[in-house]
């Protein structure tokens, strides 16, 4: 279904964040990165993709954010054909969409806190408002002490972390995680998961790739396997 | 509100970041707004000058013998055939006798000696205003000379001529030097914020994932565009004017030069001026981050 036209868009029942349709992405010459994916991921959701290295999760998260585009098949967020949207309407959709990539895509000479600003400066957000949010949301991750130290001189872990507050810091609608924990230990893997867990209880719906079963073995998620860039299982967690 | 707060910021950054690029543009833009200035002032004085002194054209055309009422009636006639003057006037021997003694002052009396009738009689024609041009004179001249009795035709010919390429070579001078102004004005502000695109690649890339309009990012590399029109061509300006006062006071007084009344750029140009270099300045940043924008 394609949808422009955002009074459409409204049609689309509310409950479907995501959803793909015979999504393939293939990289020239011959590399299929994606094949055949089909899904679709309710509001509210947490979900996770696994898989080996190289089975495609980034790809499939770059694709929902529409930083890549698919060689084939459809895919929709929020009622949108993401593909489709230019300009103003892709930057507005962008806003309400958290990323946090793997490589972090960070500015490493600007500090902590300038790298979590950006994503409420781009939506206008007051001075002060992002202030505080910069403030709460370092605090919650354990990096109030580097608020003001340039990011390039963090760990890794550290990276890690300013990464995933830039990504929640505005709020958004959906946020894409590309292996969150990857660098930290368990307590403040802990953390990250608890702040994500809260964002998840307040609305926003939540795509989390990860390696580490620690994560997605509690609670009670769907849990998709990717193989090869296919789907090779859907599951449900029923951990404690 | 948020807005501009944040597209200070963002200009404020790249200023910082590319100080040294920026002040080399800046520069370029003032010279070639001084340049360009510069020569546009010389050609508007010329011009001035110019008009000035056709106020005094006059054409003499010199008798075989002095004329009968006839004669002078139908020499009238031929005149006005070929164009309307300003005005005729016929001057007899006795005349122009009079008028070299009156110009000689009291050295008239080594005239005493002189038949009243040596200065040949003449016609003094002064053409229409709107009939200036140096060609126009040319070719007014070329018919008086044929008049039956016309001896020969005294205009300052050569004085006239060499000022009137003169004029030539100032107006290409001033299109060549206002192209040198397009040029640097576009392309090195183009360069430049393309330089500092280049410099900050990532993090462009990086509000575009955010989710910042194409209006976010692009206004600060205008806001910087216009900054460079404006300063530069103040700058240019300002160095002008000092140039103009300079020469005024050091070059008035009497001589050739008192011919320019130097009079400076009309407010209307200045600003023209400014508003120009501004308007190219920001093209030249607007394509250059468009074609980032596009990519
Ligand atoms: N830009 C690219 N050009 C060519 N091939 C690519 C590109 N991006 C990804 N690939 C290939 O696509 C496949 C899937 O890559 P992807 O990054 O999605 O894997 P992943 O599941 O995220 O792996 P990891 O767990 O290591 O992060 C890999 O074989 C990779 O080499
Ligand atoms: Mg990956």
């Amino acid at each position: 279904m394609e949808t422009d036209n955002p009074i459409e868009a409204l049609e689309v029942p509310e409950n479907t964040m995501i959803e793909m349709i015979k999504v393939s992405r293939t990289y020239v010459p011959d590399i299929t990165a994606l094949s055949d994916i089909s899904l679709t991921v309710d509001t509210g959701e947490m979900f996770f993709l696994i898989g080996r290295s190289g089975a495609g999760k980034t790809t499939l998260l770059k694709l929902i954010c529409n930083m890549e585009v698919p060689s084939n098949g459809l895919i929709e967020v929020a009622g949108y054909n993401i593909n489709n949207l230019k300009g103003k309407r892709l930057a507005h959709l962008r806003q309400k969409i958290g990323v946090a990539y793997q490589d972090f895509k960070l500015l490493d000479d600007r500090t902590v806190a300038e790298n979590v600003a950006i994503a409420m400066e781009v939506s206008y957000k007051n001075p002060q408002a992002i202030r505080q949010t910069v403030r709460d949301l370092l605090e919650q991750l354990q990096l109030t002490d580097k608020h003001n130290t340039i990011t390039g001189e963090l760990s890794r872990g550290e990276q890690q972390r300013v990464a995933l507050a830039r990504a929640v810091a505005n709020s958004p609608r959906l946020i894409l995680v590309d292996e969150p924990t990857g660098n930290l230990d368990a307590n403040t893997t802990e953390r990250v998961m608890n702040l994500l867990n809260r964002r998840n209880k307040s609305g926003a719906t939540i795509v989390i790739a990860t390696h580490d079963p620690t994560i997605y073995q509690k609670g009670n998620h769907r849990i998709l396997e990717l193989r090869d860039g296919q789907i090779h299982s859907l599951t449900r967690s029923n951990g404690s | 509100m948020n807005f501009w707060l944040a597209v200070f910021r963002q200009a404020g950054r790249n200023l910082r970041q590319t100080w040294a690029s920026q002040l080399m543009t800046f520069l370029t833009v003032s010279l070639s707004v001084l340049i360009f200035a510069f020569f546009y002032l010389v050609y508007t004085n010329t011009i001035g000058a110019s008009d000035r002194l056709s106020e005094d054209i006059r054409l003499i055309v010199y008798l075989e013998e002095e004329p009968g009422t006839a004669m002078q009636e139908q020499l009238l006639r031929k005149i006005n055939n070929f164009d309307k003057t300003e005005e005729i006037r016929f001057i007899s021997k006795a005349d122009a006798y009079k008028r070299f003694a009156e110009q000689l002052g009291d050295d008239s009396d080594v005239l005493a000696d002189m038949p009243k009738d040596f200065l040949p009689a003449s016609i003094e024609v002064i053409p229409l205003k709107g009939l200036r041009g140096f060609n126009q004179i040319k070719l007014f001249s070329e018919y008086l000379t044929q008049l039956p009795g016309s001896e020969k035709v005294q205009y300052g010919q050569e004085w006239m001529e060499r000022f009137y390429y003169f004029t030539q070579l100032l107006t290409i001078v001033v299109l060549l030097s206002g192209t040198l102004l397009i040029l640097t004005a576009t392309f090195m502000v183009a360069y430049t914020i393309r330089l500092t695109i280049m410099g900050r690649h990532d993090e462009l890339e990086l509000l575009k994932l955010v989710g910042a309009t194409n209006s976010y990012i692009r206004t600060p590399f205008l806001l910087e565009g216009i900054l460079q029109g404006f300063m530069g061509s103040i700058i240019g300006l300002t160095a002008l004017y000092a140039l103009f006062r300079w020469i005024s006071i050091h070059f008035s007084g009497p001589g050739l030069l008192n011919l320019f009344h130097f009079t400076f750029l009309q407010p209307i140009i200045v600003i023209s001026i400014v508003f120009i270099s501004i308007g190219l300045c920001t093209l030249g940043s607007f394509t250059s981050i468009q074609k980032f924008l596009k990519i």
